[in-house]
């Protein structure tokens, strides 16, 4: 299968610390890949180079074949990268209709302009990640952690991507509403949508991935799938310690 | 949409009829309030909206005042071609500026602004005084109309019609781009939006109308000069009289100004000189404590009431 995103030898320095070091990985099209790794193992670090909101010391990282390093974080949106955030960033004074329009307007100001304020679009992508009708209408401060994490995948989902980057999108909540998202990403997942998920769920994450990638001080230290990693003794040192 | 674009007209109305029940001098300050109103949308639409807090506005009113001046004072250009050529100068001048400066952030634009308003007050005393007329600035300029109804009229349909266009263009998705730029520009751009790009539409649009705005204020003073241009109580009247009436609203900058300078010609026979401003200084903090979204937020706040209560009783009307 065709590599969708391949990262090479990604590193990055803050001070005198390596944050991520040498890291190489890909993802194919359609795949969905789990990124472990203990705390501060330079997971978020990663995604933030991925989505060029910090620029890498060094490597390389081609999205569909194409070198994409001094691509901006809006042109790798357009080019169908999308991401979540580990803490959910809403636009706080605006309803989750309007989060989400902002996520399918298009990057042009005139046609900015010319939207229809009465799209139903956002309504149908707010609805296909579970939000009820009367909660579209709700501001940020007004919904659960399960919901403004709806509200991040919504508004990813709406940038129309190839691949999706979650970031711990299971943390913070209930076991109901971590097996809805998990039944909504299997089927995105049919759907063809490939994936980079950061969880530390990783009983939640198993049926979701077709491969793992672990990361401690940010470098590689195992690359497989699920079980194989799990019985890994180096994957079992950084997580229980020696 | 219907309901405020009829309360558009109903307030377009009432104003034309203004100088049937009104003195000269009451004119005199609806024409101040007018070009207020002018100056302190311009500020909404770039700051209030994106929260890109400028200090420099007086400095983009300049550039047109300035270039208007110079070209009806030295070439007599006529000025319907000297107020258009303002406007692009403004625009043009006023991006090149600003452009490497909406690269900060927070407290950085805001002084980064603030700096290229000294900067021009004091270059433009130097700097060529013959073209520029110096500390005394320029004076004897040609009047687009004279006297006071004339002058209200010219001021009021402007304030207008740049009123109805930013308020149109606000409610429009650019609107909501721009306000979620001032909420969380990362995430603006993790939508697949050119942050730089809105800002820079924003600007544009922000000098254009303070480019008008520069221009025809120049042709009804009939003078410029840095002192007054520059006076750093004219920047603090545009920013309170936004934030008073309600920013990110182009409405409540029209109400603040209103306010703001009725107020001062009220208090003026009372209250002598600058001792004025600390009253002004004194009800603004009020104002912000009681309303921090600023007057228009009231209004609206009380309309939605009544609406709600009309709602209510139509209910009760058909169940009963």
């Amino acid at each position: 299968m065709a590599k969708l995103l391949d990262v090479q030898s990604f590193t990055k320095k803050f001070g005198g610390l390596f944050a991520v070091y040498d890291l190489s990985f890909h993802v194919d099209e359609g795949e969905s890949l789990g990124l472990i790794g203990p705390n501060g193992s330079g997971k978020t670090t990663t995604f933030n180079m991925i989505m060029r909101e910090l620029k890498q010391d060094e490597g390389e990282i081609f999205f569909e074949g194409k070198e994409i390093s001094k691509y901006s974080t809006h042109e790798r949106v357009k080019m169908g990268i999308s991401r979540t955030y580990q803490i959910p960033r809403p636009f706080s004074e605006m309803s989750v209709t309007k989060n989400i329009r902002v996520g399918i307007m298009p990057d042009e100001i005139m046609r900015i302009i010319a939207m229809n304020s009465q799209s139903h679009t956002e309504r149908k992508i707010g609805k296909s990640v579970g939000f009820k009708a009367h909660a579209l209408a709700m501001y940020p401060r007004e919904l659960s952690m399960g919901d403004l994490r709806r509200l991040e995948l919504a508004r990813a989902l709406a940038t129309n991507p190839k691949l999706l980057l979650l970031d711990e999108v299971f943390a913070g909540l209930t076991v109901g509403e971590i097996g809805e998202l998990s039944e909504l990403l299997k089927q995105k997942r049919k759907e063809g949508l490939a994936f980079i998920i950061v969880s530390h769920d990783l009983k939640t994450l198993a049926p979701l991935v077709d491969r793992v990638v672990v990361v401690n001080f940010g470098q590689m230290i195992a690359d497989g799938s699920f079980e194989d990693v799990i019985a890994n003794k180096k994957v079992k040192e950084a997580y229980l310690g020696k | 949409m219907k309901k405020t674009l009829l309360l558009w007209a109903i307030f377009a109305g009432l104003m034309c009829l203004l100088p049937l029940f009104t003195s000269t001098g009451t004119l005199r300050i609806f024409i101040f309030a007018n070009f207020l109103a002018i100056f302190a949308m311009s500020w909404d639409i770039l700051s209030g909206y994106t929260g890109y807090i400028s200090f420099g506005h007086p400095f983009l009113i300049d550039i047109a005042g300035y270039t208007t001046a110079m070209l009806t004072h030295h070439m007599e250009t006529p000025l319907f071609l000297s107020i258009p050529l303002a406007v692009i100068v403004t625009m043009i001048a006023g991006s090149l500026f600003f452009f490497p400066a909406l690269r900060t952030r927070g407290t950085y634009f805001a002084l980064v602004t603030l700096a290229f308003m000294e900067v021009t007050y004091g270059l433009m005393q130097v700097v060529k005084p013959s073209l520029t007329g110096g500390t005394r600035g320029l004076s004897g300029l040609p009047l687009l109309v004279t006297g006071a109804i004339p002058n209200y009229y010219l001021s009021f349909f402007a304030m207008l019609l740049i009123a109805i266009g930013l308020w149109a263009l606000t409610r429009s998705g650019l609107g909501t781009a721009l306000s979620a730029i001032r909420m969380d520009e990362d995430a603006v751009k993790s939508a697949g939006l050119s942050t730089s790009k809105l800002k820079l539409f924003a600007f544009m649009i922000s000098a254009l109308v303070a480019g008008i705005g520069g221009a025809l204020y120049t042709h009804y003073l009939g003078s410029i000069s840095p002192r007054n241009m520059f006076d750093i109580n004219f920047l603090f009247t545009i920013l309170i009289a936004a934030l008073i009436g309600g920013e990110q609203s182009i409405v409540g900058p029209i109400l603040g100004a209103y306010f703001l300078t009725f107020l001062l010609e009220y208090l003026r026979p009372y209250i002598p000189g600058a001792w004025r401003y600390l009253l002004y200084g004194v009800i603004a903090l009020v104002v912000y404590y009681y309303a921090p979204k600023g007057l228009y937020n009231i209004f609206q706040a009380g309309s939605n009431r009544l609406e709600k209560k009309i709602r209510k009783n139509e209910q009760y009307g058909q169940t009963t």
